[in-house]
């Protein structure tokens, strides 16, 4: 199980917390937080719901995130930079 | 379409703590008779830093620093950054009609606080989503949230700024940043250099004004008083809640 972290400036910041499995790459928990707006706001609960047990690819958790927002409105990021956020945690660099 | 309305609520509920301001705030949106949209405008003391609902109390504040200081910690029911209250003016507009697009409705409340700074020799105006501000610098940050068809939308109108204290309690991802950011944020963000009763006197004649309304002053009711209480302590001084999300 690996721990990962990433801060990625969108319009508003975005900062994601995961751990996944270092094999497979499926998250196994995961808490994205950050100064953006989200109505409804219990959205983003769903999406964190959700994201647990996907596997971290682009397709993938852009689909999640996408069909986890349709019927959310967001100021402060879109649907590519909230996939790009959680997918930045994979960057060795910016992991803890 | 048109907003108007017959009456306003004032409330002017003075200087009270983080938890007790954000726990008004939100029973307001539950117990307020919802038929009359309510203004209710306060000030913090102590001084009190509140964060975003998505925003994480580990990531963005310096507790330790704020106990030292006399300052409280709280988060707020409605998005957006980390904020130090201290010397402003805060206001909540409360209301069951608003229009249904987001933008929209922070372009109609933020009009009269517009209205209001402009009132007191400035030319200010709305920036969206969310801000107010004088020459490129922001003078008004507003947060709204929406539940079961009630809108609430807060926001601050700066009379001092001290950006240093600000930063003294705010963590920022870099200390070798730290005086670019202060530098940076102090270009960006100013006060108005009004007292606070100049401000609220201001800001209720222009709700009036942009709605047609009657202004209504009225005091808090011991329901609402009591739900305020109660609310105070068993969520907005609660870790459950202030600390919801760890990174």
């Amino acid at each position: 199980m690996r721990k990962a972290h990433n801060i990625y400036k969108s319009k508003k910041l975005i900062k994601v917390s995961l751990e996944y499995d270092e094999y497979s790459k499926i998250i196994k928990s995961i808490t994205i937080a950050g100064d953006f707006f989200l109505y409804p706001e219990e959205s983003l609960d769903a999406l964190e719901v959700n994201l647990i047990g996907t596997k971290l690819e682009k397709y993938t958790i852009e689909q999640k995130v996408k069909k986890c927002l349709s019927s959310s409105e967001a100021f402060g990021f879109d649907s590519e930079s909230m996939t790009d956020a959680i997918l930045g945690c994979l960057n060795p660099e910016k992991n803890t | 379409m048109s907003f108007k309305f017959s009456k306003i609520r004032i409330l002017e509920t003075g200087y009270n703590s983080g938890p007790w301001n954000m726990a008004l705030d939100e029973v307001l949106m539950y117990c307020a008779n919802y038929d009359i949209p309510i203004l209710r405008l306060y000030g913090w003391q102590p001084p009190a830093v509140s964060i975003g609902y998505f925003q994480s109390m580990y990531e963005e504040v310096d507790v330790k620093k704020c106990k030292q200081m006399g300052i409280d910690v709280v988060r707020r029911i409605t998005g957006g950054g980390a904020v130090l209250h201290e010397s402003e003016l805060t206001y909540s507009f409360i209301t069951k009609i608003y229009p249904k697009n987001i933008i929209e409705s922070y372009n109609l409340i933020c009009d009269p606080v517009v209205m209001c700074i402009n009132k007191l020799g400035f030319n200010a105006k709305f920036a969206p989503l969310n801000d107010i501000i004088i020459d490129n610098k922001k003078v008004s940050g507003n947060a709204q949230t929406r539940k079961k068809n009630i809108l609430l939308q807060h926001g601050t109108i700066l009379l001092d700024v001290n950006v240093e204290k600000m930063f003294s309690v705010l963590k920022i991802p870099s200390e070798k940043i730290k005086d670019k950011t202060i530098n940076d944020v102090k270009a960006r963000v100013m006060g108005l250099n009004r007292t606070f009763e100049q401000v609220a006197y201001n800001l209720k004649e222009s709700f009036s004004e942009k709605f047609g309304a009657e202004i209504i002053a009225d005091n808090l009711t011991m329901e609402e008083k009591e739900n305020t209480k109660k609310l105070t302590c068993e969520k907005y001084t609660s870790d459950p809640w202030n600390w919801k999300k760890k990174l």
